[in-house]
């Protein structure tokens, strides 16, 4: 007799999970997310290797999308940086959205209340009321969770739609309202970041504070006392570790980070050097929940964070050529982006359990 | 005056029906962050539906979309574990994307044909709301179903000893709430706005999610709430309805909402608040169930 054998799987606990199996697991969660989203390719229409050929050609290409591509990464870089400080304390800083708004905030008023300083002196000027902005709404919501015990993640999202009514305020009919409709005033000439490479400086800035972030949490004893609080608030306790203090601090550090690229962002790329209509903002704002995902699935290395952020800011600009050159619907570009949230989800799986086949006896 | 009302019931009819999915979501131990995701998709089918059918099977299409998301929630946090958070964020990403692409090309409002129904201008979904809030109320406290739910959400390896099918008892009630987020979707984009423009919800689905804090996890208190939050929301939008000399500007008033939010947190979260009223917080809430 035959019996047809169907393997029979098993899930196995991982205590500890290496970098390069994280490597895998996030490959093969990409993989798995150009497979569902060829299927939507070819749903409308289009040759799923073509398109993928178009995406990556215009986004790493130096004449068309490269540096754009460079500017969107790294401003996901930011705010994958905003949330990892936090995380690493076990917070949950969904705030990254409203301490950009903050960090743009602080950034614009800066350069249009002294817009004919020497670039020299205006540009740290912007970057660091930038980030004493977004430093300030961190430490807002940080407050709010250590000495007042509100739940981070509500209190972080709703600060993040308090800070988008804020722009609002001062860009669409407010003082720093522009000629064209609901947008802000340009910035002054000498407020514009430098390029360097393609690239604005500001991206430097941001693999400056992965590198020195990566050094702090690893090497410091402060980044020591808060990965024991993200790993057990009752150890923290016994060796005296103030938890309150900690919040604070590490969400006023994510602030800071996140507020700075309110200057990366508006200031960086040719295409803004003003704060745009709300839905653009908004647009961009989105953005930085990337952040979460992208320091879940790198195990909160903010070394590991820089390709990966890279990469989906070349997907973010590469696959607006789908809907420009291969004249496919809108929207489509923005799908991708959402089908890869959730292959990446799903296999956050993997890095908790591994799947094996059991012989039978 | 009444029109006020009446769109602010509406506000609380969606607020109601998502906050009260969630609660019995979270009455379970299963905290879903995604609601804001699952009444985009819900609003999005809804309103596809309507386009094609009507508006009764565009509510049961949102609801039913509601429901598939809340199944893949309750996938991958029960069955593959997943940090609850993190797929509550990655399904509301998701749905960000999707309902772009998928519902912004029929952007405008519904054909004259579609109108929903209304009794003496309020809508009948208003009273399945406030129903499903006293159903909900009802198993919760007075069923043995009820006992079930509470002590899944307490502590899952007591409920599986005394017999409880914990994993089953989850994954219904995160299915529910999602249907009712889904139903919410529906209703935002069919009935208050009767039109699609591009992502709608504009933090709802956080508020109905901060609600379920705020009502300390009991349907009646949710109750209140949804329709105190209804009023704020609406007159956050439309002021002059209520007074027209109002002086301040439209964008501060947009974020009273979301700063009543936050005082409301702080007051409910301080410690004789919570020595004294938090009993009803799910104990194994956000904890993944591990049975060995």
């Amino acid at each position: 007799m035959v019996y047809l054998q169907l393997p029979k799987l098993k899930r196995e606990r991982l205590i500890v999970l290496t970098g390069k199996e994280a490597v895998l697991i996030s490959i093969s969660s990409l993989i798995v997310a150009f497979i569902i989203f060829s299927g939507f390719l070819m749903l409308e229409g289009a040759t799923p290797t073509e398109a993928y050929g178009h995406i990556f050609t215009f986004a790493f290409d130096p004449k068309l999308g490269l540096s754009t591509t460079l500017h969107r990464g790294f401003f996901i870089l930011f705010s994958t940086l905003a949330f990892i400080v936090p995380m690493s304390a076990g917070l949950w800083n969904i705030g990254m959205e409203g301490q950009f708004y903050l960090g743009t905030i602080g950034a614009f008023a800066v350069a249009y209340s002294l817009p004919n300083l020497d670039p020299a002196l205006l540009i740290p000027l912007m970057i660091t009321s930038g980030a004493l902005f977004g430093a300030g709404y961190g430490a807002l919501a940080g407050f709010l969770r250590g000495k007042l015990n509100v739940n981070e993640v509500v209190a972080t999202l709703m600060l993040n739609n308090i800070a988008f009514w804020l722009v609002y305020l001062l860009t669409v009919g407010g003082p720093w309202a522009g000629i064209a409709e609901s947008t802000s005033r340009p910035l002054p000439a000498s407020a514009r970041a430098p390029i360097i490479w393609n690239t604005t400086f500001t991206s430097f800035l941001a693999i400056g504070i992965a590198i020195l972030l990566y050094i702090f949490l690893k090497y410091s004893s402060l980044g020591y006392q808060i990965r024991v609080l993200g790993n057990s608030s009752v150890a923290a306790k016994h060796i005296g570790i103030s938890a309150p203090k900690i919040t604070i601090l590490v969400m006023s550090i994510g602030g800071a980070i996140a507020g700075a690229a309110g200057y990366h962002m508006w200031a960086g790329d040719p295409a803004f050097y003003m704060i745009p209509r709300p839905e653009a903002y908004k647009a961009i704002g989105d953005l930085t929940y990337w952040g979460i995902l992208i320091g879940l699935v790198c195990l909160l290395n903010s070394l590991a964070a820089i390709p990966f952020t890279v990469f989906i800011g070349s997907i973010l600009v590469g696959s607006t050529v789908l809907v420009r050159r291969l004249r496919l619907p809108f929207g489509l570009d923005v799908l991708f982006l959402g089908v890869i949230s959730l292959t990446f989800v799903a296999f956050q799986f993997f890095h908790n359990y591994r799947i094996r086949r059991i012989r039978r006896e | 005056m009444w029109p006020f009302i009446i769109r602010s019931l509406e506000v609380a009819t969606i607020l109601l029906l998502a906050a009260i999915g969630e609660l019995l979501t979270q009455r379970s131990g299963i905290i879903n962050v995604g609601i804001e995701g699952l009444m985009l998709l819900g609003a999005a089918s809804g309103f596809l539906a309507a386009l094609i059918w009507g508006i009764v099977p565009g509510y049961v299409v949102g609801m039913i979309m509601g429901a598939l998301f809340g199944l893949l929630h309750a996938v991958l946090s029960i069955t593959l574990r997943v940090n609850q958070v993190v797929s509550g964020m990655g399904i509301w990403l998701f749905a960000m994307g999707f309902v772009t692409y998928w519902a912004d090309r029929y952007s405008g409002p519904l054909p004259p044909g579609v109108v929903s129904l209304r009794i003496y201008g309020l809508s009948p979904l208003f009273f399945i709301g406030i129903a499903a809030v006293f159903i909900i109320w009802f198993i919760l406290s007075k069923t043995h179903l009820g006992l079930k739910i509470r002590s899944t959400g307490e502590n899952p390896f007591a409920a599986e000893v005394s017999g409880v099918k914990v994993i089953r008892i989850r994954y219904a009630c995160t299915i529910i709430g999602g249907a009712l987020s889904g139903l919410a979707g529906a209703f935002l984009s069919l009935t208050y706005l009767g039109t699609w423009s591009h992502l709608p919800t504009k933090g709802l689905g956080w508020i109905a999610f901060a609600l379920v804090m705020f009502s300390l996890w009991r349907p009646q208190i949710l109750l209140g709430g949804a329709i105190l939050f209804g009023f704020v929301w609406q007159f956050a939008i439309s002021p002059e309805s209520v007074y027209a000399g109002i002086p301040a500007p439209l964008p501060i008033l947009r974020m009273l909402p979301f700063i009543v939010t936050i005082v409301l947190l702080v007051i409910i979260s301080s410690e004789r608040f919570r020595r004294k009223w938090w009993l009803a917080k799910p104990e194994a809430l956000g904890v993944p169930y591990i049975k060995e």
